[in-house]
């Protein structure tokens, strides 16, 4: 099966560009598939950017994952939910994109991204311009059909190490071939900043279940995730090396500082937000 | 662009804010972000670092800085192949680097000098410079915002 838009596209339609500034568009999560993880939210407000972002270089170039300033984890989706996409591009040109972009729900936010900064690179080497310039086309008219995407295969991360309550460890081994991995890109692939993220959080939410709980009484869970930075990019087949580590705690909110290596290297770095679950 | 009339009180002037810029971005101590540290061989910035520090100075002093035209405006008056042969800097490319960056010691210019490892001498008042030179650019004073 080709991959290409479908593994790891998350895009059914661009609704509007206003002033190559601010792009519109929705993606509908397809009912059949397990969940849609806020990192995956967080990879289709960076793909509506990157369309047009891509349109403004006459897709010469296009944007890969950099920094994001913040990301507001409002609320989970739910696999047949639509999100509306929008994102507003601060600059852009053939070194680097900068916007901000959220996603709704019926009308309410689920997340927004702010602050984010990438690099642009040339497309060439990762995809086919052609190709691209047509998917932009087809997604700027009548859209693609919805439901391509069929999942996300598990990524399972061995914990081991650390220190109970203060720090986690755990070890990713990607795997060589995998669907994403083709449609992320077609001819370069890359590990997806969003999926390292989606790591990032499932090992802040294994070390957050080890806190003392906040004052309320109930659990721990991420509120916000600030100062990503991805460093380089993450080839097939690689071994990732994960941390997550507390630095402060009070009564209704913790801070978590995330780092991922690739051995000595260090490729990412975070700091998430924790807040006390809201009771119904 | 020049560095005409750039001299080392207009520098002093934006030092504590670039560096705080500097070591927010680096996750560094402010204190550690000295004057001539080189971003790259003592602060351990990679080239992600240099476009995350480029929009913070562009947020925090409110200018426009033309990310990656650096090494262009090094070049200054001189062709592309008179400053660079091969991706290796020509004698007078040398000359001309070693008075653009006058802030860089001059020990830390290696030659024969790979374009590509420009960026390696890049210092904290490098960036205070880039940002006075913007913000003349843009008709201030180049003071802090």
């Amino acid at each position: 099966m080709d991959h290409h838009f479908r593994a790891f596209s998350f895009v059914d339609r661009i609704t509007a560009i206003e002033g190559g500034r601010r792009i519109r568009g929705h993606y509908a999560i397809p009912a059949g598939i397990d969940s849609f993880s806020p990192s995956l939210v967080g990879e289709a407000i960076g793909q509506i950017a990157a369309w047009a972002a891509m349109a403004a270089v006459d897709f010469t170039h296009r944007p890969v994952a950099g920094i994001v300033g913040g990301i507001d984890l409002t609320s989970t989706v739910r696999p047949g939910q639509r999100l509306e996409l929008s994102a507003d591009l601060d600059g852009v040109d053939t070194s680097a994109i900068a916007y901000s972009g959220t996603a709704q729900v019926e009308g309410s936010p689920v997340l927004r991204l702010e602050r984010c900064v990438g690099p642009m690179v040339p497309v060439e080497e990762f995809d086919d311009p052609q190709a691209l310039r047509e998917r932009f086309a087809l997604l700027s008219a009548a859209g693609a059909a919805p439901g391509a995407f069929g999942g996300m295969c598990p990524l399972i991360a061995h914990r081991g190490g650390g220190e109970p309550g203060r720090s986690v460890r755990a070890t990713l081994e990607l795997p060589a071939t995998a669907s994403f991995f083709s449609d992320h890109f077609p001819r370069r692939p890359v590990f997806p900043g969003s999926l390292l993220v989606d790591q990032n959080l499932q090992l802040v939410a294994a070390l957050a279940a080890e806190i003392p709980p906040p004052d309320n009484g109930g659990r721990w869970v991420a509120r916000r995730l600030t100062g990503l930075k991805l460093r380089s990019f993450i080839p097939p087949g690689e071994t990732l090396e994960f941390e997550a580590r507390l630095v402060e705690r009070s009564a209704g909110s913790a801070t978590v500082k995330v780092e991922t290596r690739r051995g000595t290297r260090l490729t990412g770095t975070a700091t998430i937000l924790l807040g006390m679950e809201a009771y119904p | 662009m020049s560095n005409a009339n750039i001299n080392k009180e207009d520098i002093a002037a934006l030092l504590p804010k670039v560096a705080e810029t500097i070591a927010d971005a680096l996750g560094c101590d402010a204190a550690n972000v000295k004057p001539d540290a080189s971003l790259i061989n003592d602060l351990g910035a990679e080239s992600i670092d240099f476009l995350d520090i480029v929009f913070r100075l562009e947020r925090a002093f409110k200018v426009k800085i033309p990310r990656g035209k650096i090494v262009e405006e090094a070049r200054g008056s001189l062709s592309e192949s008179e400053f660079e042969n091969g991706g290796v800097l020509t004698p007078a490319g040398e000359a001309r680097l070693k008075e653009f960056l006058s802030e860089v010691p001059p020990d830390r210019f290696k030659s024969p000098m790979k374009a590509a490892e420009i960026p390696r001498l890049f210092t904290t008042e490098t960036f205070c410079k880039m940002v006075i030179r913007q913000q003349r650019a843009a008709g201030g004073s180049g003071q802090p915002a």
